[in-house]
């Protein structure tokens, strides 16, 4: 039972980061149609980054701040270097292999000046020590900040994304694009505040994932940038809501395929999941299938 | 530089060269040193990879993170069958292809269902699966250390029928292989089935609708695919005598997308070029090592911006799709006929009760008609009348709502768009769904795709009724060419043509199929006035041989020209029939062009035409 309970909140703390991890895709497939195949070596940049700017002496909150910033540039520099320019090629298949490129370009650049090794994160939030007793289960409170964190965040950009004008320029160029476009709004700026969010969201994603794991390596981003994805795919991709119970759940069956059976089923069982889903039920849990034109 | 970059393809390209350049390995492997040997079969085994997933992502548009694993199925199948059961590796190699070739199929069905994007994310799941799975069962495949000691030549443990192969035999095998491959591979490019893939990767919608059966045919391309890619495995495995998860991963799925995009997606030509550029490269330099992955990402960053076809783009010409000797054979046209004979006036096609439904709103209701051979009806109606959505719903691309579809007395109803095609009713559509890199008989021969009948086997090895199918076919394509009077083109790049033309090529491919009805959708936008009466030529023609013909179009002056009466739609409800004189005087049809039209019908049609 003890052990359900911690699997339970390590699971539902892991998830909410997938959840995040998934809007972050929804955020740039809403405006342009596109996902970062890159977005995990953002995750690992933003980790990377705090890891390298404490070193050279800046304050660690500080640190946080510009790696979540350079993160969030990253991601403009990737809609103009690697989407834009590939968005002639038919289907998906340019920008798929460009931003997956800038993916694996970022992952060696960072191998090269870091080394492959694992580094250390450092204690951003609070000590991975501490933990809170409730009804004789101990509960990690590292678990529980991330948690409180990622749904704050995700409960913050919803707010934004429905009240802010901002927010609802980038709901209606999900909507439709051109038609945003004739009706004079700044389709190109909210495409950039959309990928910018992302970055900075995946960013954060990165170092809270860092903060619990404790450690950082250049491979880091790619399997987290898979279980967001799935998480995405099982509450249907596109929706946020979907995103989140997905995440939730993801996390959950990994952490309990890990403890009850194996770490390599719980690291499997999420790709089975998105096998699965994509054969049988490929618009999600929430989601509805969208008409093909003809 | 063209006639330059010419004069390379006619030489790179050419069997004779080919066969020289297998043949100077042949004879010069044994005076090779081991290195030279390895590096030989290495770049044989890169070309095997990059021409595995080109067919699938440069030929079929799909996609594939998931060619690693492939590798590695077969390669811990051949292994373990070798050193576990004794079997002898001639047997082997290809029974681990095989289970490669297998569960690539089995994989496609799943991938059936997802586009784009998804499908990427679905390879690379796989290939996370065959990882975990390697790592896990140790008991079968070692798992993280992997299997050291596989047969191989190098340890001279390679044993055929008593007979231990040397490195200079293994490297001969594989030379042997490599012909084998590209000689089947450049059948199977330009068959009917090569050209069908490419025609998936532009427009499912549109390739289903001159029947080439998606589903079928993806499924075959995926399980080609796979028994390629485990060759290459397997022969990897028993080159370098050890194998572990890590050989398969993510990593190696990735370097086989650099080969065969650096290479030129599309182009055999350019997977050699692709494969072997990036066996050396990394040899030839030092520092590569180091960059391996800064330099890949580069590559697939940039390459579709800077060199969107590869090395093959700028050293050879396009690759073409039709084999030059069913060109060059003479044969006797007039024996076969292209089209059928056909009754005019007797009824093709009908629909009763017609419906359509867009997540509650009515597109199309309660609509009843039909066709006979030889008849011309015009389909009219304000924006989001509903004509689109009943074409649509004709040729299968939405089921119906309710209501059924008769064509030549058979229920088609909700049948599969394909199998509506290969019945005889075939549709345009309103921008045309051409292969850009086409030339514009290349274009229509598909749309002879439905009346040949060879196989993929056949296809792959020149056997059977291909000369045959693809003489015909050419006949035919040429044939609907003539109709349109559009001959002189027939060997231009369909990118290069105006779009006017690009329209009656489109027109000419749906003529390629002889069908009874003839679904027109806007034929007359954008065309010129020329062009125009080349549409109105070929309408009239069809009439006369008993084709059935629905027009839908804005154009008044030409379909007051061409059409024995009309439809006209509105919010989805018939509201006229009749001749165009009296059309042109009835209120209500008046009354819905002054726009008077429902607001309703219009979103509906906003959204789903």
């Amino acid at each position: 039972m003890n052990f359900a309970a911690t699997l339970l909140v390590a699971g539902l703390s892991v998830g909410s980061i997938y959840a995040m991890i998934a809007i972050t895709l929804n955020l740039t497939y809403w405006t342009t149609r596109t996902v970062n195949f890159g977005q995990g070596s953002i995750l690992m940049l933003s980790a990377m980054g705090t890891i390298f700017l404490a070193r050279v002496g800046l304050p660690l909150g500080f640190a946080v701040l510009v790696a979540v910033g350079v993160a969030a540039v990253v991601m403009i520099l990737i809609e103009r270097i690697a989407i834009r320019p590939a968005m002639s090629e038919s289907g998906s298949m340019g920008w798929a292999v460009s931003t997956l490129g800038v993916g694996i370009l970022l992952q060696g650049l960072v191998a090269r000046y870091f080394g492959s090794q694992a580094v250390a994160f450092p204690e951003v939030l609070m000590s991975s020590d501490l933990y809170l007793t409730v009804g004789g289960i101990r509960i990690g409170a590292q678990y529980l900040l991330v948690f409180t964190f990622s749904i704050v965040t995700i409960a913050v950009m919803e707010a934004f994304l429905r009240q802010t004008v901002w927010g609802r320029a980038v709901r209606a160029v999900a909507q439709d694009r051109e038609l945003a476009g004739v009706m004079g709004m700044p389709v190109s700026g909210i495409i950039l505040i959309s990928f910018a969010v992302s970055g900075m969201l995946a960013g954060t994603a990165g170092i809270l994932t860092a903060q619990i794991i404790g450690t950082v390596d250049p491979a880091f981003g790619f399997n987290l940038l898979m279980s967001g994805f799935v998480a995405g795919i099982l509450g249907g991709f596109g929706s946020n809501i979907g995103a989140l119970v997905g995440g939730l759940l993801i996390g959950v069956i990994e952490q309990f395929a890990s403890g009850y059976v194996s770490t390599a089923l719980g690291h499997g069982i999420s790709m089975v999941i998105l096998l699965l889903m994509l054969a049988f039920r490929p618009q999600g849990l929430f989601g509805t299938i969208e008409v093909e034109k003809a | 530089m063209k006639a330059l970059r010419s004069r390379l393809s006619t030489i790179f390209c050419s069997p004779q060269f080919v066969l020289a350049c297998a043949l100077i390995i042949l004879i010069a492997a044994p005076f090779m040193t081991g290195a030279q040997q390895q590096m030989v079969c290495f770049a044989i085994i890169s070309i095997a990879l990059a021409q595995s997933l080109n067919i699938l992502s440069g030929m079929t548009g799909q996609i594939s993170l998931a060619h690693g694993a492939f590798m590695g199925i077969a390669a811990f199948t051949s292994v373990i069958l070798v050193k576990k059961l004794g079997i002898s590796p001639l047997l082997s190699i290809p029974i681990g292809a095989a289970l490669s070739g297998l569960i690539a199929w089995l994989l496609s069905f799943p991938a059936a269902r997802v586009k784009e994007f998804y499908l990427a994310m679905m390879s690379v799941g796989f290939g996370m699966i065959f990882s975990e799975i390697v790592r896990e069962w140790e008991s079968l495949t070692g798992g993280v250390m992997g299997i050291t000691g596989v047969p191989s030549a190098q340890l001279g443990t390679f044993v055929v029928a008593g007979w231990v192969l040397s490195t200079t035999d293994y490297t001969r095998a594989l030379v042997v292989f490599a012909l084998v491959m590209l000689f089947t591979l450049d059948r199977f490019v330009r068959s009917r089935w090569g050209r069908a893939l490419f025609a998936l990767h532009v427009s499912e919608i549109a390739a289903r609708s001159i029947g080439i059966r998606s589903g079928q045919i993806k499924r075959q391309a995926y399980l080609l695919s796979g028994i390629l890619a485990g060759f290459a495995g397997a022969m990897y495995a028993h080159l370098v005598s050890y194998i572990g998860p890590e050989s398969f991963e993510i990593h190696r799925s990735i370097e086989i997308l650099v080969m065969s995009v650096v290479g030129g997606l599309g182009s055999l030509a350019g997977q050699v070029l692709g494969g072997i550029v990036l066996t050396f490269l990394p040899l030839q330099l030092e520092a590569f090592a180091d960059y391996k992955f800064i330099v890949y990402g580069v590559v697939l960053t940039l390459i579709f911006v800077v060199m969107p076809s590869g090395l093959a783009g700028v050293l050879l010409d396009p690759p073409r799709f039709i084999a030059n000797r069913f060109r060059a054979k003479a044969i006797n046209l007039s024996a076969i006929p292209v089209e059928r004979k056909r009754i005019v006036g007797e009824e093709i096609l009908r629909w009763e009760n017609l419906r359509r439904d867009f997540a509650g709103l009515t597109a199309v209701t309660n609509f009843n008609f039909s066709l006979k051979g030889g008849e011309v009806v015009g389909l009219i109606g304000p924006n989001g009348s509903g004509k689109s959505t009943t074409i649509n719903v004709l040729t299968g691309v939405y089921p119906p709502s309710a209501g059924r579809v008769f064509l030549k007395g058979q229920d088609i109803s909700a049948l599969p768009i394909e199998y509506i095609a290969s019945r005889g009713m075939v549709r345009t559509f309103q921008d045309p769904r051409l292969v850009g890199r086409f030339t514009v008989l290349e274009n229509v021969m598909l749309g002879a795709h439905l009346h040949q009948k060879y196989g993929w086997t056949e296809a792959l090895f020149g056997l059977g009724r291909v000369t045959v199918d693809e003489q015909s076919a050419l006949h035919r394509a040429e044939a609907a060419l003539s109709l349109i009077d559009m001959m002189e083109f027939r060997d231009s790049v369909v990118d290069s043509l105006p779009y006017g033309y690009r329209r009656l090529v489109e027109l000419a491919r749906a003529l390629a199929l002889d069908p009874d009805v003839i679904l027109l959708d806007e034929p007359g936008a954008g065309l010129s006035e020329a062009e125009i009466g080349r549409l109105k030529q070929v309408v009239r023609h069809l009439a006369s041989k008993g084709v059935a013909v629905l027009i839908v179009d804005h154009h008044m002056d030409l379909l007051a020209q061409l059409v024995d009466s009309v439809v006209v739609l509105d919010s989805g409800e018939e509201i006229f029939r009749g001749s165009m004189n009296d059309m042109r005087s009835d209120p209500l049809v008046a009354e819905c062009y002054l726009g008077n039209s429902d607001s309703n019908a219009t979103k509906a049609e906003g959204t789903h035409a």
